[in-house]
């Protein structure tokens, strides 16, 4: 890379979401619409519509992204997944020991399919002009996804959030703007605490939930016609106790995995408060059950905005960053396996 | 000859540059500081217009143009049809609320009449013989766990068995199934049609019919799910709502989608409810053929009633229910008594 002007003191850019909940509801129902009609073929189109919208209104130092994917590439990697869904679903209950091939095949295939959808996903976004590239080899997705999955296995789970930390960097430190390379380095044992304390948090949540959902019920014992209370009572504590803490993780992982980013002549620095996403994420799902699912348009751009808003680039140096000379093609069947079978990369 | 203002990127370095769009006869001129390209205006690609996120203008050579005033853009490069019709719809809150309106009814449509006749359709193409492993796993699992052997003599058993036979042969075209009994004091007075056509009995229900009829009637409502092939369909029609769901919430985060599934569960008890009440229609139809009277249905729907009050007290509401209400399903039995 080249280098500009060398600045006196650090420049922090902050990206900004300039659309609206109104405006995305109206672009997702149309193009929900679409897709209903033509039986889901539309929904290729429809997903890069959206992306457009909401990589558009994205701005960082003045101007926008880009997506510009092919949607016929989307449609081919869709029909793929859907197939592998339906044999999945039908075949894996018709011949309940078929799952285990299933699963093997999955697992032998999941480092691909994470790699491939990483790469297509960068190689069709850009940021003045600048497509961003992803290079991490299916061979140490393979190491980070299936090796530490196995180690964790084989801890019992002790070991889950190393495999967290050493996922966010494999995402991460790949993933380029042109050439210029991200780096990641996160702080393993700062994980361990955060899932500690999130565990404490769990079984500090639980036990007054779980003493409030029975109260509730030896409270209505009486009552015959409550009864399916008694069933939902409990179960609504646990989801709540669940939605507390998997809000408290994102918020916090979010952070520390920004914190430990940086490019050339740039870092990352992410101030995500748990108490407020713990907040947005609960009047997501009260909003979209009361609305039966009509306000997630307007539940996307919430919680991306607030995410985005605590998000900052601190320029060290102005650096001018330039195009990586090779890349090829990617197809998008790895990016719509993975997103059909909820592969949750979670940036 | 008009002018706009843009942002302009070489795709080489990430530098924007603040240039003029000037679009002339079939020519594309960019003016700026130190910049002055020509370009073919056949050669160059407007992206089409979402809402007013920036407009993309993309060049021959890979350099782009990000432009903020939509409507000028639109003036000057004419869209397709279906682009302009998309975002006229995408632009005006009445279209969105008609949008909205449509969906919901294709929603409806889809899933109370196309999902059920397109799982119908195929279910009848795919053999019985594929649900075979599945049914005897299932038997086993249940065997494990739930059953142990009947304890009825087998006299007793060979009777029913003999006229349940009987029976079937009353409808024509039925595919394979066949009755077996089991005793089960936790599942108590039941009978249920397993995969590849397997009607298991409970000696409970048997004990708490008080005529052969009465077994038969359920029977008869047993072999509807199997002649109506409800297990395949089951999972057909479950694959088919799980892919509309993930398709219309596609982009939430999990916490969020996992509040989105909870209609499946709504669809699944109602589709549930639609095949109890195939299996009526049908159970009641075959009473009829094979000349057993079908208020036994009424009857011995009655008395399963009154046991499964009597184990469990309350109930689940109407909307939540596998099976429709008992009421609803005597008077349907107590009708083709009366014809």
């Amino acid at each position: 890379m080249a280098e500009g002007e060398s600045a006196s003191s650090e420049r922090t850019l902050r990206p900004e979401f300039t659309g609206s909940g109104a405006e995305y509801f109206r672009v997702w129902v149309v193009n929900l619409l679409f897709s209903l009609l033509t039986l889901g073929i539309y929904s290729a189109w429809a997903k890069v519509r959206k992306k457009k919208y909401l990589y558009g209104c994205t701005r960082l130092d003045g101007d926008s992204f880009d997506y510009f994917a092919r949607p016929e590439a989307i449609l081919k990697g869709r029909i793929v997944a859907v197939l592998a869904f339906a044999a999945y679903a039908l075949v894996g209950e018709l011949y309940p020991e078929s799952r285990f091939a299933f699963w093997g095949a999955a697992a032998i295939a999941a480092p691909w399919v994470i790699v491939r959808s990483l790469i297509f996903n960068a190689r069709n976004s850009a940021w003045r002009g600048l497509r961003f590239h992803f290079n991490g080899t299916p061979g140490e997705a393979a190491r980070v996804f299936l090796g530490l999955l196995a180690v964790t296995a084989v801890t019992l789970g002790l070991a889950y959030p190393w495999f967290v930390a050493r996922s966010k960097r494999f995402v991460l430190e790949h993933h380029a703007l042109g050439s210029s390379r991200f780096g990641c380095e996160l702080s393993t044992p700062a994980f361990f605490w955060l899932y500690l304390r999130a565990l404490l948090m769990q079984i500090g949540l639980l036990l007054p939930a779980g003493a409030l959902a029975f109260l509730g019920v030896w409270a209505l014992r009486s009552h015959e016609s409550l009864s399916v209370l008694a069933i939902a009572l409990p179960a609504l504590a646990v989801y709540a106790v669940y939605a507390v803490v998997y809000g408290y993780l994102q918020a916090r992982t979010a952070n520390l995995m920004w914190n430990g980013s940086y490019g050339p002549g740039l870092r990352f620095s992410s101030t995500i408060e748990a108490k407020k996403l713990i907040r947005i994420y609960f009047g997501n799902i009260v909003a979209v059950i009361f609305s039966a699912g009509l306000l997630i348009p307007w539940a996307v751009v919430r919680t991306l905005k607030y995410r985005l808003s605590c998000l900052a680039v601190v320029l060290e140096q102005e650096v001018v960053h330039e195009a990586d000379p090779g890349f090829a093609r990617v197809g998008a069947t790895g990016q719509e396996l993975g997103d059909f079978f909820n592969l949750d990369l979670g940036l | 000859m008009s002018i706009l203002r843009a942002r302009y990127f070489d795709s080489q370095r990430s530098i924007g540059h603040d240039v003029s769009v000037i679009l002339g006869s079939g020519a594309l001129k960019l003016v700026g500081r130190d910049i002055d390209l020509h370009f073919d205006s056949r050669q160059v690609r407007v992206a089409p217009r979402v809402a007013d996120a920036p407009r993309w203008i993309y060049l021959p050579g890979g350099g782009a143009c990000a432009l903020e005033d939509n409507d000028a853009v639109d003036a000057l490069a004419r869209e397709g049809r279906f682009a302009r019709f998309l975002h006229r719809l995408e632009s005006r809150p009445a279209y969105a609320a008609l949008a909205l309106a449509l969906v919901v009814a294709a929603l409806w449509v889809l899933i109370d009449r196309g999902v059920p006749a397109a799982a119908e359709q195929v279910a009848l193409r795919i053999p019985p013989a594929t649900e075979s492993v599945l049914g005897r796993e299932t038997l086993a699992a249940l065997d494990r766990y739930w059953m142990k052997p009947s304890t009825l003599p087998a006299m007793r058993r060979a009777a029913l068995s003999a006229r349940f036979h009987l029976m079937a042969e009353a409808a024509r075209d039925l595919p394979p199934h066949r009755l077996v009994f089991r005793s089960s004091p936790r599942i108590g007075p039941n009978a249920f049609a397993l995969p590849a056509g397997t009607i298991v009995i409970t000696d409970q229900l048997v004990a708490l019919a008080h005529s052969d009829s009465e077994v038969l009637a359920v029977l008869a409502h047993e072999l509807g799910h199997v002649a109506h092939r409800h297990v395949m369909r089951r999972l057909l029609q479950g694959s088919a709502t799980a892919l509309i769901i993930a398709g219309v919430t596609g982009d939430i985060t999990s916490t969020t989608s996992l509040a989105a599934s909870a209609p499946v569960l709504l669809l699944q008890a109602k589709y549930s409810r639609d095949y109890e009440r195939e299996a009526d229609r049908y159970g009641i139809g075959l009473l009829r053929k094979a000349h057993i009277p079908p208020r036994s249905f009424a009857l011995i729907l009655e008395r399963l009633q009154a046991a499964a009050t009597a184990r469990h007290r309350g109930g689940v509401p109407g909307f939540l229910a596998s099976h429709p209400s008992t009421e609803e399903r005597e008077a349907l039995a107590r009708e083709a008594a009366t014809h």
